[in-house]
Order: structure tokens, then sequence, then C-alpha cells
């Protein structure tokens, strides 16, 4: 996720709690592939936080000021890391339904067609 | 007579046994000839009607000791079927394909695309507008793109954000006074691309209902999108913009002065 050229999440948080089972596969994400997860990430500010008694989840803070909290509870590493890449993998927008496929600012380059243009 | 009958039904119970072990429930009371036979009885009264004449048919409501057929089955058929069963578990898993590099290029042309490399910092692809369009093709749908435009299209495999792209399906390209149409491609026109994100789309919810069937599902769908940015399109003269910004500076020094 980067907008012409700049990475559009700016930081990720990884809450978790280092008693709950629910924790487990993000204690394992956070001891195998969290460190490769930084290192291929230079730009990105992860932080790890410790959240007693809670469910852990992914927090994610965008350029355009936009949150957005992925739950990982019981999941495998794997599948957090999979979270994890598409949180860095999208812009921070809102997650709509798409008006269109083709977004642009010039829809026409010889001109719109009106029922007066001559070929 | 009776001799013969009886040894007749002797050597059709032992051909029924030897070919049909695993299916047999009822056991022949074969007096030692048939070695699985639990009972012996000691009086071998073949004429008496507690013997029963089996046929060689079966049939499917045969009570079949499940358990007992599996376990001889795969000790049997162990090293013919080992590898099908293997496939069998591994389809059920999420199946990874490892891709090589030259698959992973030659099924990227495929669709419609090749990947560069990633965007350094010092590249300069943004450009400003131009007046020129294509008309590309990216799997199975075609765009109508220009420079600077945004294009949603299904998830690209074999490519990461912030990297440059080159489509090479187009199939007409435009400009204020000329155009060139392709049959059906294009061959010298490129377009340049980035990838800007790999995102999901909203969910959609498919709802199933057959009324008065009691009958009615829920499906949450997701849909991998990929979005690019074109920078540049290649193979068609450009017309030649007037720059704004040098005249501007140039009227600021006079003004200053």
């Amino acid at each position: 996720m980067s907008q012409r050229g700049v990475w559009q999440l700016q930081k990720l948080i990884v809450s978790y709690c280092n008693w709950g089972g629910s924790s487990r596969g993000v204690r394992a994400f956070m001891e195998s592939e969290l460190p490769s997860f930084k290192e291929a990430n230079p730009q990105l500010e992860v932080v790890t936080e410790l959240n007693r008694g809670q469910h852990p989840y992914l927090k994610g803070l965008y350029k355009n000021k936009n949150e957005r909290v992925v739950s990982v509870m019981n999941m495998t590493p794997e599948e957090v890391q999979l979270c994890a890449t598409r949180l860095r993998n999208s812009l921070g927008r809102k997650v709509v339904k798409l008006k269109t496929r083709h977004v642009t600012k010039h829809p026409s380059v010889q001109g719109t067609w009106t029922t007066s243009t001559q070929i | 007579m009776a001799n013969r009958r009886c040894i007749q039904t002797l050597a059709q119970q032992l051909y029924k046994s030897l070919q049909h072990l695993r299916t047999l429930t009822y056991i022949p009371n074969l007096p030692k000839l048939n070695p699985k036979s639990h009972h012996m009885f000691p009086n071998a009264n073949f004429n008496s009607p507690l013997i029963h004449f089996t046929t060689y048919r079966h049939y499917s409501s045969d009570q079949h000791d499940n358990s007992d057929v599996s376990k001889d089955d795969d000790s049997e058929y162990d090293d013919d079927d080992d590898d099908v069963m293997e496939n069998n578990n591994v389809a059920s898993c999420v199946v990874k394909k490892e891709y090589s590099p030259e698959e992973q290029e030659t099924e990227a042309a495929a669709i419609g695309y090749k990947v560069i490399g990633q965007l350094q910092r010092s590249d300069r692809v943004f450009k400003a507008y131009e007046p020129v369009f294509a008309v590309i093709q990216i799997g199975a749908h075609q765009f109508k793109v220009s420079n600077g435009d945004c294009i949603y299209t299904e998830k690209l495999k074999f490519c990461e954000v912030n990297d440059k792209l080159i489509l090479n399906k187009v199939l007409m390209l435009g400009s204020k006074a000329q155009m060139m149409i392709g049959r059906s491609v294009l061959p010298e026109a490129a377009v340049h691309a980035v990838v800007e994100e790999h995102a999901l789309d909203a969910k959609v919810i498919i709802f199933k209902k057959k009324r008065r069937k009691n009958y009615r599902r829920t499906k949450g769908h997701r849909q991998e999108l990929t979005k690019l940015r074109i920078t540049d399109i290649q193979g068609i003269e450009k017309p030649e913009m007037p720059m704004p910004t040098p005249a501007k500076k140039v009227e600021k020094a006079a003004v200053t002065a």
C-alpha cells in the first residue's frame, strides 16, 4: 500500500497477552516471523504491547488518520502474518463497495461523444 | 450319488471360502479342511438341514464387518494407493503451488503483465497528465486508461506493493490526432504501471433461500483486488504540451527585477 510511492501504514501495534491461550499464535508469530517482517518493512514502526487478560489484536495506523483493528484471536502464526501483510498492503481508505473499477480525472482524450459529433 | 453331492458341496464351500475370505461372515462348518472354521462339530452330518448351501451371489445387503474389511484393504493395497491417499489428504488442505521464476513469468505474461522491479525513491515515474489513451487487457477485463488513472483488477499473483509493471496486452492506442488499432494486440506498445495496493473488497453476503422449503444459506465473500496506477503509455506520438511553470517563473523574475 503506497500512494504514489509513499507507504500509507505508519504504525503497527501488536497487542497480546502472555497468559491467555487465544494469544498463543501471536506469541509464536512474535518469536518466529515478526523480526523478518520488521526487516522487510523498515519504513514501518512496529510496536508490541502487553495487554493482560484481553484477546490479541493487530492495530494499524494509517497516514489518513484511519485506524484498522484486526482481531487475531486463536489464529496460527501463519494466519497472523497474513493479517499483518494485508494491513501493510492496503491503503487506509474505508472499506466500502467500489463504485467503479476505473478511477480517472480525465475521462476523455478526443472529446466526449455527443449526438452532434462528426467523425 | 450322495457321496458325489457331498464332495461337490465341499468343493463349492472350499472355493467360496478361498475366494471370498474377507467378506465371509458365515463360516462354513467344514471339518478340518477349512482353516478358518471355529466350530468343530464332532459329527459332520452333511445331510442335516443345518448346513446351508450358499450360492456365490453377493448382495449389497450382506452384513460386512467394515472395520475388518478396511483394515485388510489398507494392509493389502498400502503400496499402490499410498500416493492416492496422500493426494486426497493434501487436496483437502490449502494447496500452495510453488512457482518457479520461469513459470511465474509465463503465467504473468498470459494474464497480460510483466514485473520489472521495485519502485525506487529516485524514480520520477508519476508524470503530469498527457492526452493519450490506451485500451488494455488484464486477465479477462479490458480498460481504457490514460496517464495517472487508477485501476482495480483481480489480485495479480506475482507482484508486491510498489512494483513497477509493464502491461503488454494493448489493444488500441489513441491521442488527439492519431489512433492505432491492434489486430488484436499492438506489438510495439507498452503501458507502464505501479502497484499501489493489494486489498480486500467490501464483504458481499450471498444469501440463498427457497421459499416454503426450509432452505436458507448465508455466505460472506470478500474479493481480493489489486490497485494499479498507470504512469506511462508508450508506442504513440504524444502531442507537445506548453509548459506553464517556466512562464510563471519568468513573470515573477520580471516583476521583482
